[in-house]
């Protein structure tokens, strides 16, 4: 049983790697910009495309990864720069409608570009090599996704706790008028906050599409698990994210060993329970 | 089927018919009083008719058009498929047959003389909505594809309002036919490609001759997953009383990107081998993890009903794994099966018109027009209860056999194989081991 135990808690966290690594960006960018990025997802799902692209032309991994990572940082640039900029005035629905439009865009572009059908590539051999734990075989992949969601929290950590720029950006989160009134530029500071949101959203879809394939459309369903970590934890609490990340995940591990009939209505039952008792989330301010 | 040539034949036959009768009418109110007689026999379809000829030689004039003909000139075809999300490849699938026969047919004359047409709709985007457009604003004649069990649950109901024949091409559930067709009498609704009863209770017998005593169910989380799952469950116990089903788990879908919660709970309850009908993308992504986990080491046999399907086997190529005692899977139909003449033509257009094998839901959407066609040659007829009561009962040679159009349900009922993943060298796994079984024996009949 214990065995199982722990094969259950490291799916689970393996789960919660990506959801973080999903999360992060989504409630770093609506921390800081107040927007509600709904193609934060189709990022996401569009740098394991781009990953494939650059992996089938120079057979690495490794350059795949990072040529994907940094696409997707500048197209959330040129997104937030080109499309939301004008929008941050008015009300926040328009903000809303035009992520949404661009995640039909970023879908429908995808299918054109790479077709319908699913695309996956293999996992590089380094990565590929199995780890014997608790009678079971994982690819070290595995603890490489859960390793690499440690170190980014641990670097939004320190950028944010630690850095002047961490300050600059904080705040820009807690009032904005006052940031610009002491002469921070927090139009900088939204662009900034999009170029690394998007990266991690990058990050996170081409190490994935090693070990599952991609798909049009996939991020519509992954935004609404994030939606819910985010919400979870308090909309805009970053670290607070981290946290609900593993509890969701490791929720889900759990419900499928005990309870599976009701494993994907739970997590939702977890979320609404919350709400009622802190409506700010986990970790929210009230 | 009736040839265009025979057809006029016969036409000309019937008219001559008609106007000797007219003749001999004439010929006898003209009679002169002493006369002779003669009788003469034309042998037609159906009943021998003898006309009586009395009298003179008479001279008849007769205008009669012999060739059978339509209303209109264009048969306008609607197609629906999924065309958006993570599932987006099976309209195109879908589509590929359509056009195919529709360029078959065009290039041999159309439907006696009217030219076939297609408009595409992606079903995703509100099903009802796009079969209304299609039919209201469009003006299609028929409706063929449908590729989720949930979305043909939800048009089957408006065809009988919408009065056009709706010939389904992939959604599985068993509910279409038994409970639209056969229980609520929605005589627009047919079905080329198998129900559910492939998927679980086929797969049953699979089961039966394997050495896996404990099954575990891996399925996503909606109707075709659980009635698939229960089917297998329910049919397999009754074959064999050894076995046990340790685990049943229930997926997300589509948008399950990682199994291995699921995997590991299967594996934990001491699962030997593994049951899914998870398809498409999240066939593609289960298999692979599977691999990279190692659970292909550690079961014995893996059954995945629909990962036959041409999108699974060209994504998962030479890596598709293959479990100690065999990764079984099947389709709506598998390319190789049956060797038959016409299968073997329909292969090798395809390969030529699209360049890759044809998917099974290619094929059930070829069949379906190529049905509609037979029906509408043999009725000559766009009308709807003629060809309704045309396509019950009928037997129609396609790619996949011959399929016989139940009357009761208007289920094709025809057999599928399932088959080992064998690699043989090339690019995709073929079968081997097959399980070939009568539809007869494991499809359910009515009274359901």
């Amino acid at each position: 049983m214990l065995e199982l135990l722990i094969h259950q808690i490291l799916a689970g966290l393996f789960r919660a790697s990506y959801y973080w690594l999903i999360a992060s960006g989504l409630t770093l960018i609506f921390g800081v910009t107040r927007v509600i990025n709904f193609a934060h997802a189709a990022f996401f799902v569009l740098g394991g495309y781009i990953a494939l692209t650059i992996d089938s032309l120079t057979g690495n991994f490794w350059i795949a990864v990072a040529v994907a990572t940094l696409t997707i940082g500048c197209i959330g640039v040129a997104v937030e720069m080109g499309l939301i900029k004008p929008l941050y005035k008015i009300e926040s629905l328009y903000q809303l409608l035009i992520t949404f439009a661009v995640t039909l865009i970023v879908n429908d572009a995808s299918k054109l570009i790479w077709g319908a059908a699913s695309r996956s590539m293999k996992l590089p051999t380094e990565l590929a090599i199995s780890v014997k734990l608790a009678g079971r075989s994982y690819p070290l992949f595995y603890f490489f996704v859960i390793t690499i969601a440690i170190i980014v929290f641990i670097a939004l950590y320190i950028a944010l706790e630690k850095t002047f720029w961490g300050l600059k950006v904080k705040s820009t989160w807690r009032d904005v008028t006052m940031a610009q009134a002491l002469r921070i530029n927090t139009g900088r500071v939204y662009t900034t906050t999009f170029f690394i949101g998007s990266l991690l959203a990058g990050f996170g879809g081409a190490s994935m599409v090693a070990f599952t394939p991609v798909a049009p459309g996939l991020g519509d369903s992954l935004i609404v698990t994030a939606f819910v970590i985010v919400v979870l934890a308090g909309l805009g609490n970053l670290f607070g994210a981290y946290v609900s990340s593993i509890i969701i995940g490791i929720a889900e591990s759990m419900f499928l060993l005990f309870i599976p009939e009701l494993d994907i209505l739970l997590i939702f039952v977890i979320m609404a329970a919350v709400l009622l008792v802190r409506p700010w989330g986990l970790f929210g301010e009230r | 089927m009736v040839s265009p040539d025979r057809r006029r034949f016969l036409g000309t036959v019937a008219a001559g018919v008609v106007g000797i009768a007219v003749g001999a009418g004439l010929g006898w109110s003209l009679r002169l009083p002493e006369t002779r007689e003669e009788k003469v026999t034309f042998t037609v379809p159906g009943p021998t008719v003898t006309v009586t000829r009395e009298g003179q030689t008479v001279t008849v004039t007769r205008e009669v058009t012999a060739k059978r003909t339509l209303p209109k000139d264009t048969i306008k075809i609607g197609v629906l498929g999924i065309r958006s999300g993570p599932w987006a490849t099976y309209g195109t699938l879908i589509e590929e047959g359509a056009v195919l026969a529709m360029e078959e047919i065009n290039a041999a004359g159309g439907i006696l003389g009217a030219k076939i047409s297609l408009a595409i709709r992606d079903e995703a985007a509100d099903v009802v909505k796009q079969a209304r457009e299609l039919v209201e604003a469009e003006k299609v004649d028929f409706l063929v594809g449908v590729d989720s069990s949930g979305n043909a649950m939800r048009v089957g109901p408006i065809m009988s309002e919408l009065n056009k024949i709706l010939v389904v091409t992939h959604a599985a559930t068993h509910r279409f036919t038994e409970e639209l067709v056969y229980k609520q009498k929605i005589k627009q609704l047919f079905r080329v490609s198998v129900p559910v009863y492939q998927d679980g209770i086929l797969a049953a017998y699979v089961a039966k001759d394997l050495p896996v005593k404990k099954w575990a169910g891996i399925n996503p989380d909606y109707e075709y997953g659980r009635v698939s799952w229960q089917f297998f469950k329910d049919t397999l116990s009754k074959l064999r009383s050894d076995v046990e089903f340790v685990s049943e788990q229930f997926n997300r879908s589509p948008g399950t990107t990682d199994f291995s919660p699921f995997l590991s709970a299967a594996l934990g309850a001491g699962a030997e081998g593994i049951y899914t009908t998870n398809w498409a993308l999240e066939a593609v992504t289960m298999h692979r993890q599977m691999k990279s986990l190692g659970i292909y080491d550690q079961v014995m046999a893996v059954i995945n009903p629909m990962s036959y399907s041409m999108d699974v086997v060209y994504e998962l190529g030479k890596d598709y794994p293959t479990a100690k005692h065999g990764t079984w899977v099947s389709g709506r139909y598998v390319w190789f099966y049956p060797k038959t003449s016409i299968n073997e033509r329909f292969v090798e257009s395809f390969r030529r018109r699209w360049g890759r094998y044809p998917a099974y839901s290619s094929e059930t959407t070829y069949t379906a027009i190529h049905m509609l066609k037979a029906a509408i040659e043999l009725t000559g007829s766009l009308d709807l209860d003629t060809l309704i009561s045309a396509m019950e009962g009928m037997v129609v040679l396609s790619p996949a056999g011959a399929r016989w159009i139940r009357p009761d349900d208007h289920q094709a009922i025809y057999d599928v194989p399932y088959g080992k993943i064998t690699h043989v060298g090339g690019e995709i796994p073929i079968l081997t081991d097959l399980v070939t079984r009568s539809a007869w024996e494991y499809y359910r009949s009515p009274p359901f």
